[in-house]
């Protein structure tokens, strides 16, 4: 059937998303914690910086009653080293690590273990905390880094010491980790795929499309040598010549 | 394929050259009033070429209604060109389909083994690099509208290679929308 509507996030979508991220905020006038679905946010005690979810900090800063401070790893110096790293010509299949993640807090599930309870959850990006907070790690790009850079950068420019300077490295980075991404098309097959550690959610975005087509297309045409090859294999399975392997319970599950 | 599918429908549709084994006087019609013999050779689409070579009548010779044979689109002349240089080649001309056709060739010249491995390896060589040519293309949005040069690569990609085109494109553009979107509020 054609399907019009894309499948995945469009990048309209990852930019929408980017705004549940935390991101500090140091607050000029008082308020209270607000009951949202999701929980309260934090009391606004000025000066002291407070935690605050994206949308809720970019409307305080447009009414002018709070100023964002920018995450550490949003400065140029952290920047300018990410960008030496991407640049480097011994990483030139790799892209720059994403935030380590926190220790695991919880072990095998057992009876009566909290293995589900709220508190013993770990989160991986893009639900990852401290992303963007003034705790984040200053040498990774988290997830939205892209979307979030943009955001602050368009908004809050004033909050920033070198706005033009943390632009232009933003740009750079994401061009050199686009065409990171699209050296590695050229590995893509029906079986195989390309390694994308560290990869961000508006690029992954960008490349969905091309990298479903392209896998979809390689795929169909694999399909009559897929099916005559696990044809032969049934045959001799059932001919008692076939070695009987595991692989093809995997198979089968392939979509 | 899928019975809805457009693209289905239409890759069904292309034609590939038969040959009749006998003599069917009842299917005149097609071959413009004239009585089929046998030997008669005609362009017939897939869907029906694929159903009198697969149906055997019954009676005494067991053949086959019509022998199917490859459609010029996937003959030696375009294979070799197509080892050449993957990408100068105006699949368009050839079959609006040319990926899909090349498929239903594959599901129904099952016997010739060698035949099938020696498609399946050009389609894989030529699909990819002509899509890795299509991801080069796509970024460059000023250069494919004027024409130029490069008129004549996309005005050769068949149907699904349009389609890889347009994901590609379109990927890039909603980012760029988005960015300038999120400027303005």
């Amino acid at each position: 059937m054609a399907m019009f509507l894309p499948s995945g996030l469009t990048p309209d979508e990852v930019g929408f998303l980017c705004e549940a991220e935390e991101v500090t905020v140091i607050p000029r006038q008082r308020l209270e914690g607000l009951e949202l679905l999701g929980g309260p946010t934090h009391a606004l005690n000025p000066p002291f910086p407070t935690p605050l979810p994206l949308w809720l900090a970019l409307l305080l800063k447009k009414q002018r009653r709070a100023n964002i401070s920018p995450p550490p790893w949003l400065s140029a110096e952290a920047l300018t080293h990410i960008l030496d790293f991407e640049t480097d010509e011994r990483t030139a299949e790799v892209l720059s690590p994403a935030p380590a993640l926190p220790r695991a807090t919880s072990t095998a599930p057992l009876e009566g273990d909290p293995y589900l309870s709220l508190d013993s959850l770990e989160f991986s990006a893009p639900f990852a905390k401290n992303a963007a907070t003034s705790r984040a790690q200053q040498d990774a790009l988290p997830y939205h880094w892209l979307e979030l850079g943009h955001l602050l950068l368009t908004h809050a420019s004033d909050d920033f010491d070198d706005p033009d300077t943390i632009r232009k490295l933003l740009r750079d980075l994401r061009e050199v980790r686009m065409s990171k991404l699209r050296k590695g098309f050229k590995v893509l097959g029906p079986g195989a795929g390309i390694k994308m550690n560290g990869v961000g959610g508006m690029e992954i975005a960008e490349v969905r499309g091309f990298v479903e087509g392209m896998v979809n297309g390689l795929r169909k045409i694999n399909r009559s040598r897929e099916e005559s090859r696990k044809e032969r294999e049934a045959e001799d399975r059932e001919n008692g010549l076939g070695s009987g392997s595991y692989q093809d319970d995997e198979d089968e599950n392939m979509l | 394929m899928a019975y809805y599918n457009p693209e289905a429908i239409l890759t069904d549709a292309q034609k590939a050259p038969c040959t009749f084994e006998l003599a069917v006087p009842g299917l005149a019609p097609l071959n413009n009033g004239s009585a089929i013999e046998h030997g008669t050779k005609l362009d017939l689409p897939l869907w029906m070429a694929e159903m009198l070579a697969v149906s055997k009548p019954a009676g005494p010779s067991s053949t086959s209604l019509a022998s199917l044979d490859m459609p010029p689109a996937l003959g030696p002349r375009v294979l070799n060109a197509l080892s050449a240089d993957p990408k100068s080649v105006e699949l368009r001309a050839q079959a609006q389909w040319f990926y899909g056709l090349g498929e239903r060739m594959l599901d129904l010249f099952d016997e010739e083994k060698m035949v099938e491995l020696l498609i399946d390896m050009f389609s894989r060589q030529t699909f990819k690099q002509r899509a890795l040519e299509i991801a080069d293309k796509s970024q460059n949005t000023r250069t494919t509208q004027q024409g130029g040069d490069s008129g004549d690569f996309m005005g050769g990609l068949d149907e699904t290679e349009r389609q890889l085109f347009r994901a590609a494109h379109d990927g890039s553009n909603a980012v760029k929308r988005w960015f300038e979107s999120s400027s303005r509020s």
